[in-house]
């Protein structure tokens, strides 16, 4: 079985500051790391490999993610490729998605790829099933746990409010992993010196046969990032036309409109409990009693 | 903001959490035999706390490796002290 | 780069890769040799910390000329202010200096800040052929028949060879004690730095330090800053930062239960200190072993197979008027590195063959400049040195300069009210006088 990972280098989010005045991530402060996520998936795919499978490294980014690559080869990956172009903007999961693709067809389509679901920075968890989407395969994301048998994946999946869901699908298929933390194992010192200064091909645009309108999707267009903001108060205006001291009366009283109602008044205790059991009845308080 | 409190300095430092402790304190020792409890002041982490019985209680993840709690320990065994897995740790950035 | 694979026998492995480790890696690359360099950190610098006013200009640039054009450097020094200071007062010798040599090239000296400089050496090396390898750290030495043979990794098949270890690991060095050249260390030789990296913007920085372009400052404080505890404090100008710390002796600390980090705060707040670090921000905090004793701390320099330098060895000059400790590892570096390179050549790696260690040292003026100061550090750490001439200066100055009606003093009768005053006897004086001129004039 042939495995393909792929890593993404992510900010250390214990050394992103952000500068208060201009909104800018303090560049020269920030540290680079494998994406925790990606890190799992890197060593379940290790752990994966049979005998006569291989496992490959990929990811799409400028020269510093070479780092992670060989932090994978000297954990044991037999392969790994890295995608990048001067041409390449910002990096968006859809462009991530159709490179990633790209070079699998370009080294070889695996079996199964693994990638981890989210990653710390920014974190949409939509590059695994935009990437199927562009192999034309099965996706599972959120995946909690798996098992390969007999060329299929059995996955259990993590849905919202603590739900658990199985799937299975037929490899070739991309899982999104979103497991516990599983740290990568420790290279041998061998093995670290190597990948230390092992070539890690490179692969641009045209060693991909793709070209920049490929990479166009008028489907989605980032337009603005913002930061969160409270959401906006309806404020309460008093009547324009009343006085001064109606005004102020309105305003204390927070624009509520003073409470209309019925007194139950008269009767006996029975008949006016039953008064208040219709009255909250008609309101929807209480359930209409089955006739028996 | 110049004056800062120990949290606020420690916020500043980078640390790479090894999955094991690089140093393991005896609290057995601590509490049987030492009166000082040097480690408590010395640490400039600041991560050893005294507790009610004369024991002490450790963490590991914030360590910036300096070497001067077991200088300053006297029990013999007390601290058990070595450096974290290659690439763990600390990492400065700009000292 | 140089490409290498862990089964080869290196002619020289570097463990630590500090300013001693990556000089030591460069020179032996650079005569041929096949160098490792071993790092513990995630890069070179990632675990050191120092002041950092590096004052070995000079010996760098014989190695790599104009070597500050290319390296990250912040400030050269151009102007030291060395304050004696009570809780209220501080009195300081205000050094300028526009001497050749002092702000022309080579420079006496520059501010660094070790995780940028030590990066950007241990690159030097690399491009001079050594193998760095970071993220490995070395747990032993491998022996055979008694000679150190190479070292172990802690990974997976770490053992790897060499024909001579250099021991470069710094002031903890678990290498030098393992093989038995040095002692454990005990609390009173050993100082505790914390230091903190202050943000402050550029023009502000050249503004109140009166500095223009790439001018720097460098302040060293002795006396109450570090309240009773024996040490000291220093404060640099980066290019838009302040690096600055307190320094304490660890047995200090601990008779005196002081935490270092609010001596550091306590620095801060002092009336001297306070406006030059008013507006700063807090960037990077970090702590540091300083070995103070200096010669009387020298391990046994080398044995069959290994060599020590830099802190490991003790070469850190640090001795009140003296924070240095880079340019002692560089020059000790190179020394060992000058050894190996002739051990190489003859292909003999014994103790007899490496003792030639010693007279590249002495070359070098880094054993005769430890044994000139060998008095320095027991001096500096006295309690009369410490605390009580300091705020003696302090308060004299500040009754000299106290106006307020009363008739005014000559210098001589104060300085009589003063011995009273601190019951100073003239023996004693007489006696600290002398200590003075051994540790730092003969
Ligand atoms: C607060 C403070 C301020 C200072 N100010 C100044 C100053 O202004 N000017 C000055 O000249 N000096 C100063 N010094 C002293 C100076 O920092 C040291 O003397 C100098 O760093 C010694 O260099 P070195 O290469 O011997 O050791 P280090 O710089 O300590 O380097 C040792 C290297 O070895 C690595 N290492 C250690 N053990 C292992 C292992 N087992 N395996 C692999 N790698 C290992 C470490 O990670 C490190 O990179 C200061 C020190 C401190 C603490
Ligand atoms: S670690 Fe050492 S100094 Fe600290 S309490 Fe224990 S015995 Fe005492
Ligand atoms: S090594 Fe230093 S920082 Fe770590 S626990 Fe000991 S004293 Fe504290």
């Amino acid at each position: 079985m042939h495995i393909a990972v792929c890593l993404k280098h992510v900010p250390d989010p214990s050394t992103v500051e952000v500068d208060p005045l201009t909104g800018l991530l303090a560049e020269d402060r920030v540290l680079y790391m494998l994406n925790p996520a990606d890190e799992s998936a890197l060593e379940l795919a290790l752990r994966l490999r049979p005998a006569n499978g291989t496992v490959t490294a990929l990811s799409v980014g400028p020269i510093e993610a070479d780092a992670l690559l060989r932090e994978a080869l000297a954990a044991g990956v037999e392969r790994a490729a890295r995608v990048w172009d001067a041409e390449l903007g910002p990096l968006k999961p859809a462009l991530t998605s159709i490179l990633l693709a790209a070079t699998l067809r370009v080294i070889g389509l695996p079996d199964l790829v693994l990638c981890g679901g989210h990653s710390a920075d920014r974190g949409s968890g939509t590059v695994p099933a935009l990437l199927a989407e562009q192999l034309d395969w099965p996706a599972v994301t959120d995946v909690t746990r798996f098992e390969i048998t007999e060329g299929r994946a059995l996955a259990q999946r993590r849905l919202a409010r603590g739900a658990r869901a199985e799937s299975e699908v037929q490899l070739p298929a991309v899982l999104g992993l979103d497991t516990e933390r599983i740290r990568l194992r420790q290279a041998s010192l061998p093995k670290l010196m190597q990948a230390q200064h092992a070539p890690i091909p490179l692969y641009s645009l045209e060693a991909l046969d793709l070209s920049p309108q490929d990479l166009h999707f008028p489907a989605m267009t980032l337009h603005e990032v913002m930061p969160p903001r409270p959401r906006a108060r309806i404020m309460f205006a008093p009547d324009a036309t009343a006085s001064a001291q109606e005004r102020v009366a309105q305003i204390l009283s927070a624009g509520i409109a003073g409470k209309s109602g019925q007194k139950v008044e008269g009767g006996t205790p029975e008949q006016q409990a039953d008064a208040i059991i219709d009255f909250l009845r008609q309101h929807g308080f209480l359930e209409q009693r089955i006739a028996s | 903001m110049v004056m800062t409190t120990h949290e606020e300095k420690m916020r500043t430092v980078r640390f790479r959490v090894a999955a094991t402790p690089h140093i393991v304190v005896n609290s057995d020792i601590c509490r049987a035999s030492c009166s000082i409890h040097a480690c408590v002041y010395v640490c400039p982490a600041n991560l050893f706390v005294p507790l009610d019985d004369g024991g002490i209680l450790f963490n590991y993840e914030q360590c910036f490796e300096c070497g001067t709690c077991y200088i300053a320990c006297n029990q013999e065994g007390a601290i058990r002290w070595s450096y974290p897995d290659g690439g763990y740790g600390v990492t400065f950035r700009e000292s | 780069m140089s490409v290498a694979t862990a089964s080869e026998v290196f002619d020289v492995i570097v463990v630590g890769a500090g300013p001693a480790g990556s000089t030591a890696a460069l020179l032996c690359a650079r005569a041929g040799l096949k160098v490792l360099l071993l790092e513990r950190g995630e890069y070179p610098g990632a675990k050191n910390v120092s002041g950092a006013a590096f004052y070995g200009s000079a010996i760098l640039n014989e190695l790599i000329p104009n070597w500050w054009e290319q390296a990250p450097v912040e400030r050269y020094i151009c102007r030291r202010d060395i304050a004696f200071m009570s809780s209220t007062t501080s009195v300081a010798l205000d050094f300028h200096c526009a001497a050749e040599g002092y702000t022309t090239p080579p420079y006496n000296g520059f501010i660094v800040l070790r995780p940028r400089f030590d990066r950007w050496l241990a690159a030097q090396a690399e491009a001079a052929g050594a193998f760095l390898l970071t993220s490995a750290v070395v747990d032993d030495v491998l022996r055979e028949n008694g000679r150190v043979v190479g070292v172990r990794v802690r990974r997976e098949q770490g053992e790897i060879r060499g024909k001579v270890v250099i021991a470069c690991d710094g002031v903890n060095s678990f290498l030098a004690k393992k093989v038995g050249l040095q002692r454990e260390f005990h609390a009173h030789e050993l100082s505790l730095g914390v230091k903190e990296v202050l943000g402050l913007d550029p023009a502000i920085i050249e503004d109140r330090f009166r500095l223009s372009g790439d001018e720097g400052i460098a302040y060293e404080y002795l006396g109450a800053i570090t309240e009773d505890v024996h040490g000291g404090a220093f404060l640099y100008t980066n290019r838009d930062s302040l690096s600055l710390g307190v320094i304490g002796q660890v047995s200090s600390l601990v008779e005196r239960r002081k935490r270092p980090y609010e001596l550091l705060e306590r620095f801060k707040a002092h009336p001297a200190v306070a406006p030059l670090v008013r507006g700063a921000k807090l960037r990077e905090y970090s702590a540091h072993l300083i070995p103070e004793s200096g010669w009387t701390m020298k391990p046994t320099l080398y044995t069959d197979g290994m060599l020590v330098a830099g802190d490991a060895a003790g070469f850190c000059l640090a001795a009140g008027l003296y924070l240095e400790g880079m340019n002692y590892a560089m020059q000790s570096g190179l020394a060992a590195a000058e050894t190996a390179i002739d051990a190489c050549r003859r292909e003999r790696y014994s103790a007899r063959a490496l003792s030639g260690y010693r007279k590249h040292l002495k070359q070098r003026n880094v054993s005769t400049d430890f044994r000139a100061y060998r008095h320095a550090p027991a001096f500096v750490n006295s309690a009369r040195l410490q605390n009580l001439y300091p705020e003696v200066v302090a308060s004299g100055m500040e009754q000299l300069f106290r106006v307020d009606g009363s008739a005014k003093r000559k210098i001589l009768p104060l300085a009589r009210q003063l011995m009273r005053q601190y019951q100073l006897k003239p023996g004693e004086l007489l006696r600290d006088g002398y200590q003075v001129v051994r540790a730092y004039l003969w």
